[in-house]
């Protein structure tokens, strides 16, 4: 009886686990699908490194927009990474077996790539990556996605221009291990080294999101005070996050740029509270990875980068980002 | 008084002493720290993971432990957030929900926390697996919940009165620090005021004389675990609110700051040992010490190193009082 109640005790505790892992890994399934049509089609697998990322939400999106176009061409299968190197890994490792035509993956860390490329290369499948550069492309590689710094110098040119070359400015910066983070911000450091009067006073990180975006505003406001002009953030949210801060100190004089043009962004500009942001265009990356795909695994001719270009939008033309 | 009555003073009150110094610390090293608008910001600050480290202090004094706060968090403001949206947004969840009044965002807040702490408890309590598997188990599936729930994508735009819980104000006092006070109160009580209270600190010393001298283990287990998740769902209700959106990202790592806020205060992990002034002072610790080393444009990448090594510190400097009275 008691052997009995161990053992039920630890199935309990084996299934607890699955069904925890289960929902946890696949909320909107691990594992998605799309394409409808019959008969032969180029088969395609996508390691996304998160599907927790909003931006990569939207992303997919423009993958599935592009699959269901092409349900009788393509067949897509989709699968999370959840920020896991050695996962991803694996999970190349398994389109490989399963013999896709071609493969593409938001890596989760760019400078771990190779063991990726020199898979896929190896079996001749193609490797087609998105948003994230690795930098190294060989025969067979790719590469879709935009420039990060471009953005961080948009977003500088428009405000020192709004500022008239004359003011401090604090950066608000993603996660301090991310490519965009670093890239966006060093994109706001050239521009601002080329004017006397701008001045970059303090740089953080709000983690990507709008409550930590908050916290480091409120605290830039009670040190800087009325000197502070201007924030830049990495993204929109955080942008957000920095609004909320200056609207509790009814501070309506601090300009404040993003970078996304995500929805909410999109409903701040209009509302004036947010005064500029960049759009990446992240459907446009996705739907795009999967032209790139598609053509490479036919055998087409397919340029190694493909550049998704940064905008920027401010309320003179939101409607074109709508 | 003589020098081993002013140690033994250090010793029981040594980390409101190491908050005390940190404080006139800061306001020496900057002009803005002591200003009545910076000090209410650093409380509102600590509001969430206040709130959050509440619940995980009587986890953690009845030698539990609680990872699944941050996920909670998320679960509770995200459909919180869905039932109260206002009626002009776009991409309304529900677009044929009238406008609610706040009260059912806040119930379904709390109610969700309930229930995932109720099902950590029941699991603990009825199963016997250890808290950390529990409790680690419902971390990854609430997280997957709030996802599935949203799609992944933010629920924004939430009506005034949602947003009042968060960014109010009552007679100059963010309506955030009152709901936390008000909870560290009412914890507070139950803790050293009621049967529940004694139970937690019986359960945690001995859970075995605590079985043989009367105490229902199992009820008050679950109890105490949905007590926790109750205060993570409150939290993630005032987030939510204070941000205008719940988004299934929200309150990533939280759980660890509310044990760090906890551990700081002087819980000890090995049960039967903490206070709810320990645990609110910890979570200030930590708020000024996120404050300050902003205020003084530490660079982002030491203040991680600081922090760490801070809360390491404190929790020696605790330890070593607690070796002593052994």
């Amino acid at each position: 009886m008691k052997r009995l109640f161990k053992k039920s005790m630890g199935l309990m505790v084996v299934i607890i686990l699955s069904l925890g892992l289960l929902t946890g890994c696949g909320p909107r399934g691990n594992e998605e699908a799309v394409g409808t049509g019959k008969g032969e089609r180029i088969k395609i697998g996508v390691s996304i490194a998160n599907f927790d990322d909003t931006f990569l939400t939207y992303m997919m999106d423009g993958m599935k927009a592009y699959g269901e176009k092409h349900g009788d061409e393509v067949h897509i299968e989709f699968v999370d990474a959840k920020e896991d190197m050695a996962k991803q890994m694996d999970q190349v490792e398994n389109f490989i077996v399963q013999q896709k035509d071609a493969i593409v993956v938001v890596p989760v860390d760019t400078s771990a790539t190779d063991p990726i490329t020199s898979a896929a290369t190896q079996e001749d499948i193609k490797l087609v990556y998105v948003n994230r550069n690795p930098s190294k492309l060989p025969d067979g590689t790719y590469y879709v996605g935009s420039e990060e710094i471009v953005a961080g110098r948009l977003q500088m040119e428009f405000l020192a221009e709004a500022l008239g070359g004359k003011g401090k400015i604090a950066v608000l910066m993603g996660k301090l291990d991310n490519e965009g983070a670093l890239k966006r911000t060093k994109g706001n450091e050239e521009i601002a080294e080329k004017f006397d009067g701008i001045e970059i006073v303090d740089k953080q990180t709000g983690l990507w999101q709008r409550n930590e975006g908050m916290m480091k505003t409120e605290d830039w406001l009670n040190r800087f005070g009325d000197d502070l002009k201007a924030i830049a953030s990495n993204n929109d949210d955080m942008a957000l996050g920095a609004i909320q801060a200056l609207k509790d100190a009814k501070r309506q004089d601090i300009l404040v740029i993003g970078v996304d043009a995500t929805p909410d962004g999109l409903a701040a500009l209009e509302t004036g509270d947010l005064t500029a942001t960049v759009f990446q265009d992240a459907a446009g990356q996705g739907g795009m990875a999967m032209e790139v795909a598609l053509k490479a695994a036919k055998g087409e001719a397919v340029e190694k980068e493909t550049w998704i270009p940064f905008r920027l939008v401010t309320l003179e033309n939101i409607e074109d980002f709508k | 008084m003589n020098v081993a009555a002013t140690k033994r003073m250090i010793g029981k009150y040594g980390i409101y002493f190491v908050f005390v110094i940190m404080v006139i610390a800061m306001s020496f090293a900057s002009p803005v720290f002591l200003s009545a608008r910076n000090l209410l910001n650093v409380v509102r600050q600590v509001s969430v993971i206040g709130l959050i480290s509440l619940g995980v202090t009587l986890v953690i004094i009845s030698k539990g432990i609680d990872l699944s706060s941050g996920s909670v968090l998320a679960v509770a403001a995200v459909v919180a957030a869905s039932l109260g949206q206002s009626g002009d947004w776009h991409a309304k969840m529900f677009p044929e929900l009238p406008q609610l009044p706040v009260i059912f965002p806040l119930l379904a807040a709390l109610t969700i926390g309930l229930i995932c702490g109720a099902i950590n408890g029941t699991l603990i309590a009825k199963t016997g697996i250890p808290a950390f598997i529990a409790t680690l188990g419902m971390m990854v599936s609430a997280r997957g919940l709030a996802l599935l729930y949203t799609d992944g994508r933010p629920v924004s735009s939430l009506t005034e009165s949602y947003r009042y819980i968060g960014q109010g104000y009552i007679l100059g006092i963010p309506v955030p620090v009152i709901i936390y006070l008000f909870m560290v109160f009412v914890t507070w009580v139950l803790l050293n005021h009621t049967k529940f209270g004694k139970s937690i600190y019986a359960i945690g010393g001995n859970i075995h004389a605590a079985e043989v001298s009367g105490v229902n283990v199992k009820r008050n287990l679950i109890k105490i675990y949905a007590y926790a998740g109750l205060l993570a769902g409150l939290a993630g209700m005032v987030l939510s609110a204070r941000v205008n959106t719940g988004q299934p990202g929200m309150g990533v790592a939280y759980e660890l700051d509310a044990i760090a806020a906890t551990t700081i205060g002087g819980t000890s992990h090995s049960g039967g040992i903490g206070t709810i002034g320990g645990a609110f002072v910890g979570a200030l610790i930590l708020g000024v010490l996120n404050n300050g080393l902003n205020l003084l444009g530490v660079s982002a990448y030491w203040q991680q190193i600081i922090k760490g090594s801070i809360i390491v510190g404190a929790v020696v400097i605790d330890m070593r009082k607690n070796a002593k009275k052994n």
